[in-house]
C-alpha cells in the first residue's frame, strides 16, 4: 500500500476490507469512506484491480469436469444400494 | 423416516423430493445421486485435488446424507446441508491423515514489502478482457494455486468463490461466523492474487 502523501492507516484499514467491498458487504457509509480513498490512491485502486480481478478469473475457471468412469459406477452402485431400502 | 412437524418454510428446488422421501420413498434418494453426484465430484476434485479421493468424499457424502436425511429439518436447502457434510467428511479425513499441521494466513505477509513493490499501474492481466487473459496454461495455474491453499481457506474460497453460497451460507456450512468467514476469504484471494502477480510476472 502507499506510504507516501497520505494517510498511510488508511490504506491499511481498506486492504483488510477489500473483498468486502468487492462483495457489496460494506455499509453505506464505509463504502463512500472506501471510494473517496481510491479516488486519491493509485496503489490501492491497482491492488483492488488485481484483486477483483483474481476473483473473476477463478470463478471463470471453475469448469465443471465430467465424472470419470469409475465415479459413474460408483454412483450406480449406490443407486441400487438405495433402491433396496 | 420421520417427518419433523412444522419446520420453518424455505425456497428450495429439492424441497417436494425430500418430503416425499421423508414420508416413505427412501428410493427417491437416487434422484438425488443424480442431481449432485457432478457437482459434488467437482467440489470434492478442487477440494482435495485428486480423483480417487473426490471419489471417496462423494460416496462418503451421500451415505452420510441417506442415514441422516430423516433427522433433516429443511431449515436450509437440501444442497447446503448436503455441502456441509462433504466439507465436514473432507476436514475429518484430513484430520484423520499424516500432513502437516495447517498453515496460517496473515494479511501482514500479503503487504508490500516496500514503497518499490507499490505498483501505480494497472497490470494488462487485470485489465484486458477475461478472454485474453485466460487460457489453459492459466487455469491450470489457477487450479493448482488452490490446491496450495492451506484446508480451511481453501474450503472458504470454494464454498464463496466457485460454488456461490453466500457469506451466512458458508458460515453455517463450516461452523463459522460470517465475520470469520470473510477473513478466511479476503486472506484466500490475497495468496490467489500474489500467485497469479508472480505467474504473469514470470511469464
Amino acid at each position: 500500500m502507499s506510504k507516501a502523501a497520505h494517510n498511510h492507516k488508511q490504506c491499511l484499514d481498506l486492504f483488510a476490507r477489500m473483498s468486502e467491498y468487492l462483495d457489496g458487504e460494506l455499509d453505506e457509509s464505509l463504502c463512500r469512506s472506501m471510494e473517496g480513498h481510491l479516488s486519491g490512491c493509485p496503489a490501492c485502486r491497482v491492488c483492488l484491480a488485481e484483486l477483483r480481478r483474481t476473483v473473476q478469473l477463478h470463478h471463470a475457471s471453475g469448469n465443471v469436469v465430467a465424472i470419470p468412469e469409475s465415479m459413474a459406477a460408483r454412483l450406480k452402485e449406490l443407486c441400487e444400494q438405495f433402491n433396496k431400502q | 423416516m420421520t417427518e419433523t412437524p412444522n419446520p420453518p418454510k424455505i425456497d428450495d428446488p429439492d424441497h417436494d423430493l425430500i418430503v416425499a422421501i421423508q414420508e416413505g420413498s427412501p428410493s427417491l434418494f437416487t434422484d438425488l445421486v443424480q442431481r449432485y453426484g457432478k457437482p459434488l465430484y467437482n467440489f470434492g476434485l478442487k477440494m482435495c485435488g485428486k480423483s480417487d479421493t473426490a471419489e471417496d468424499l462423494v460416496q462418503e457424502t451421500f451415505l452420510n446424507a441417506f442415514r441422516y436425511l430423516g433427522s433433516f429439518r429443511r431449515e436450509t436447502k437440501f444442497k447446503n446441508w448436503l455441502y456441509r457434510i462433504a466439507t465436514s467428511v473432507c476436514i475429518k479425513n484430513r484430520r484423520k491423515s499424516k500432513f502437516a499441521p495447517e498453515r496460517e494466513l496473515s494479511l501482514e505477509e500479503f503487504l508490500p514489502a516496500d514503497e518499490a513493490a507499490v505498483e501505480r499501474e494497472v497490470p494488462s492481466w487485470a485489465a484486458l478482457p477475461i478472454d485474453q487473459v485466460l487460457d489453459e496454461e492459466l487455469k491450470q495455474h489457477l487450479q493448482a494455486s488452490i490446491l496450495a491453499l492451506p484446508e480451511k481457506y481453501r474450503a472458504v474460497l470454494l464454498l464463496r468463490d466457485i460454488e456461490g453460497f453466500s457469506t451466512e451460507e458458508a458460515g453455517q456450512m463450516l461452523n463459522l461466523t460470517p465475520a470469520n468467514v470473510k477473513v478466511r476469504l479476503h486472506r484466500a484471494r490475497l495468496f490467489l492474487k500474489d500467485r497469479l502477480k508472480g505467474y504473469f510476472e514470470n511469464e
